[in-house]
């Protein structure tokens, strides 16, 4: 990936298997958001392949990559702050019960309408945020609100979730929480990749982790490897302080 | 509800002539501004709406004249039309967003109007189309509705107009309005639950500009004759400024907005004799709303509705957009 | 045939002269605070009418109308930076819908006082340099592009040259860091909005011996404004003047070999086109909006 004359993601290669977790780790700068925004469709690699299930899906847009089951949630609280949370895991099941005008004005809406607020809860609920459903979602707390972006994502239903940053902003408390529900997810069938700083939680959430640097890839292996892989330590101890 | 209705029914009644008519224009512009409003759920402003409505009058007048169509039919082919308009402008005008957007729109839509104005043939030139038919008399035994009387035009159009407000009511508060309101606040989340917000700017524009396209076909065969400035920008003004003044974040907002300035503009300026002074007030207006009233009129009955349930206020409405 | 290029070439540049000047106005206030002016057309208008209220019932020399029209148009600026635009800072579309209230109030004022009618302006001066016979350029369009030329120049000599010229182009550049420079937006915005105001009224002023003047003349001239500042690059000033030469070729040409719904067509055609592609413009590097 190239922006103007500035390589952002170079030679980046790397599978992630079904069912699992995978944390793709680095020091700032290191290409890792980048990487998000090209799988999920948000950018267009200027080279390269992303192959979901032999299938390439580089260069189709954001919708397009959703509804082939890959759903992302962004950095930051990006969310529709001014609706309510139940309304914004509303947009979540978009896929699932496609609204349409004809269905709107005959009537037959009430009944895809129950259905879809039915799905909405059990994200929310998942998440432990029924109790805030009529809430204006820019009021929550900010750990609430990362919840609430997971819980669009959720009710997509999609078979990988891609998490940028899932745990910025969160209390340990509340990382603990999160960290016991992803696993739950996965045991449900979903496989999450996440972009993380928090190391506490990748090393103890994790079955695989992609380590890269400037933009290239730099090491894999299951957490023990990645902690003690060499290049790894010396990539954080050379650019970053983030390290656990 | 049931005062609301007798009061529709009885109101024509006890004016005059002249504000019989203003009591039609009324009720046409509501449609009008209803659906701009609509347009503007998915946050792009547009000052084509009042060509698109021309569009739908001109589709409408020459289907009658020309071809001799039934004018009711003439009148949903012109929505039709309208809409079948906004729908080729949606490839051009969707590759741009906010200010280009805004410059887009007007520029296409001067473009068109620019066209009924060059071409005498089929759109009659600067002078526009005359003696458009009106809609036909209904005649059933001892019933007889003569539509060029205000009153019954008023009836019709009203009935009209209510249909549609109530499909444009069901439409927003079904999931397709909430994926409207999505695609506003933040179309890149929504984009990644697998919304086409290209596709839903699309059909919120052309579902708008279908229901301005019937009010231009209800205008322009009651007042018989239409020309490429009855369309011009002016109105358009009047369109944003009656949406701007009324508030968009409710859908009674943009109504409340049309119906003041109207009754303030045609009723007060014009029987107080400020003929001249008309634009003066209505920019001044729009300028003291803009800067002391951003939120509309509805703001206002908003928190007037929250003293009156004593409950504490409610939350606080967003801002609306910017282009 | 060569004759009819010769004088369409003529024509050409006597309005890229006075759409230049509106144009170039319309982009440093929109550079600097991020608001379209819609009353931009109107201020023009104003200046025309300048000429009108001083040089067609009194007998003022031109010059030092021109002076007052310049002045006066330039004061109105600071009255709409200080009323609407400032208070309106935060709200781009509050600031559009604002000027637009303005352009109404403006023309209404126009037609209360003047009348809706075209004024009379009598001719500055009936000279004509010939250069053939069928090629004439009347001395009044010769002012209008020698005043558009001074006045770009000095605009120009201004913005390079002067602190405050270098404040200016900070903050159309980057608004925030212009700030933290110590720039006080404030006082950019006020200069912004003087020259841009005095830039259209001067227009106004130089053409309204030439043109019909009435309350609504401002219409077609913050049209082609729009054409040129999307076609330019908005924030662009070098684009502005280029753009404003081009347009003003394909304008009088078109309207010379077919007429001027269709060359006003053509224009707008153009500027749907460069929205389609390169919505920037083609000088332009801002995206502001």
């Amino acid at each position: 990936m190239r922006f103007g004359g500035l390589t952002a993601v170079d030679k980046l290669n790397f599978n992630v298997q079904k069912g699992t977790i995978h944390g793709l780790i680095g020091p700032n700068g290191a290409g890792k958001t980048t990487t998000f925004n090209m799988i999920s469709g948000f950018y267009r690699p200027t080279e390269g392949e992303i192959v979901l299930r032999d299938e390439s899906i580089a260069g189709l847009q954001m919708h397009e990559v959703a509804h082939r089951g890959v759903v992302r949630t962004f950095q930051h609280s990006t969310l529709f702050a001014e609706m309510s949370v139940l309304e914004n895991v509303l947009v979540g099941t978009h896929m699932e019960f496609r609204p349409s005008i004809w269905s709107a004005l005959s009537g037959r809406d009430a009944q895809q309408r129950r259905g879809a607020e039915a799905k909405a809860q059990e994200a929310l609920d998942f998440f432990g945020l029924l109790g805030f459903q009529h809430n204006l979602a820019g009021d929550l707390p900010h750990g609430h609100q990362r919840a609430l972006g997971m819980a669009v994502a959720l009710a997509c239903r999609p078979d990988i979730m891609l998490l940028d940053e899932p745990f910025t902003g969160m209390n340990p408390e509340e990382t603990k929480h999160m960290m016991k529900l992803m696993g739950r997810l996965r045991d449900s069938g979903v496989t999450v990749l996440l972009v993380e700083h928090d190391m506490f939680a990748i090393m103890g959430l994790c079955d695989t982790i992609t380590c890269m640097s400037f933009g290239k890839f730099l090491a894999e292996g299951g957490p023990k490897e990645i902690r003690n892989h060499p290049d790894v330590i010396q990539a954080y101890l050379g650019g970053a302080r983030h390290v656990a | 509800m049931i005062l609301i209705a007798v009061a529709l029914v009885v109101l024509p009644h006890g004016l005059s002539f002249s504000q019989q008519e203003i009591l039609v224009y009324l009720v046409i512009n509501i449609l009008l501004v209803v659906s701009y409003r609509l347009m503007t759920l998915t946050g792009e402003w547009s000052l084509g709406h009042v060509v698109i409505m021309g569009v739908g009058a001109y589709t409408s007048a020459l289907l009658t004249k020309r071809l001799g169509f039934y004018v009711p039919v003439s009148m949903i082919m012109g929505a039709l039309m309208a809409a079948f308009v906004a729908f080729l402008l949606s490839f051009p005008l969707f590759r741009m967003k906010g200010f280009y957007f805004l410059i887009g729109s007007f520029a296409s839509a001067e473009i068109i109007r620019l066209l009924w104005k060059r071409f005498r043939e089929p759109f009659g030139g600067p002078k526009g189309l005359k003696r458009i038919d009106g809609l036909p008399n209904i005649d059933i035994g001892p019933i007889h509705i003569d539509f060029f009387e205000p009153t019954a035009y008023y009836y019709f159009a009203l009935i009209v107009v209510l249909v549609c407000l109530w499909v444009l009511w069901r439409i927003e508060k079904s999931l397709v309005g909430l994926t409207f309101h999505a695609v506003h606040w933040q179309d890149k989340l929504a984009q990644a639950s697998g919304v086409d917000v290209r596709r839903y700017r699309t059909l919120a524009f052309v579902l708008a500009s279908g229901f301005a396209g019937l009010s231009g076909a209800l205008l322009a065969h009651y007042i018989g004759t239409i020309n490429p400035n009855s369309f011009d920008v002016e109105v358009m003004v009047f369109v944003l400024t009656w949406a701007i003044v009324g508030g968009t974040s409710t859908f009674y907002g943009p109504i409340l907005g049309c119906i003041v300035l109207t009754i303030l503009n045609e009723i007060v300026l014009r029987e107080l004799g400020f003929e001249q002074m008309r634009p003066l007030i209505y920019g001044a207006i729009m300028i003291v709303s803009i800067l002391f009233m951003p939120d509309g009129l509805e703001s206002l009955v908003k928190r007037a509705l929250a003293r009156w349930k004593s409950a504490p206020p409610p939350p606080n409405q967003p801002e609306e957009a910017k282009p | 045939m060569f004759d009819l290029l010769a004088q369409t070439v003529l024509n050409a540049c006597y309005s890229a002269s006075y759409i230049s000047l509106v144009a170039v106005g319309l982009v440093l206030i929109f550079g600097v605070m991020g608001i379209v002016n819609f009353a931009h057309g109107e201020l023009f208008m104003v200046g025309a009418y300048v000429v009108v209220a001083l040089y067609s019932n009194y007998d003022i020399p031109y010059v030092l109308v021109a002076a007052i029209g310049l002045v006066f148009v330039g004061c109105i600026g600071l009255l709409m930076e200080r009323t609407m635009f400032r208070p309106l800072r935060d709200n781009p579309l509050g600031g559009l819908v604002a000027s637009i209230g303005f352009l109404m109030i403006l023309q209404a004022l126009a037609s209360i006082t003047f009348g809706v009618r075209m004024a009379f302006v009598p001719p500055v001066t009936q000279d004509v340099i010939e250069f053939t016979d069928k090629i004439r350029l009347p001395l009044q369009r010769l002012y209008v592009i020698l005043a558009a030329v001074g006045f770009l120049t000095a605009l120009w000599l201004f913005l390079t040259r002067t602190r405050f010229g270098w404040a200016l182009r900070a903050s159309a550049q980057d608004p925030e860091a212009a700030a933290l420079q110590g720039i006080s937006i404030t006082q950019t915005a006020k200069i912004a909005m003087f020259i841009g105001a005095a830039l259209a009224g001067v227009a106004g002023v130089l053409t309204a011996p030439l043109i019909s003047v009435n309350p609504h003349m401002g219409h077609s001239v913050i049209i082609a404004a729009f054409i040129v500042v999307i076609v330019g690059g908005v924030g662009s000033l070098e684009g502005a003047v280029v753009a404003s030469i081009a347009y003003a070729f394909v304008h009088t040409f078109v309207t010379t070999f077919f007429d001027g719904v269709i060359a006003d067509i053509t224009g707008l055609l153009l500027m749907l086109l460069v929205l389609i592609v390169k919505p920037t413009g083609l000088f332009g590097t801002a995206d502001r909006a």
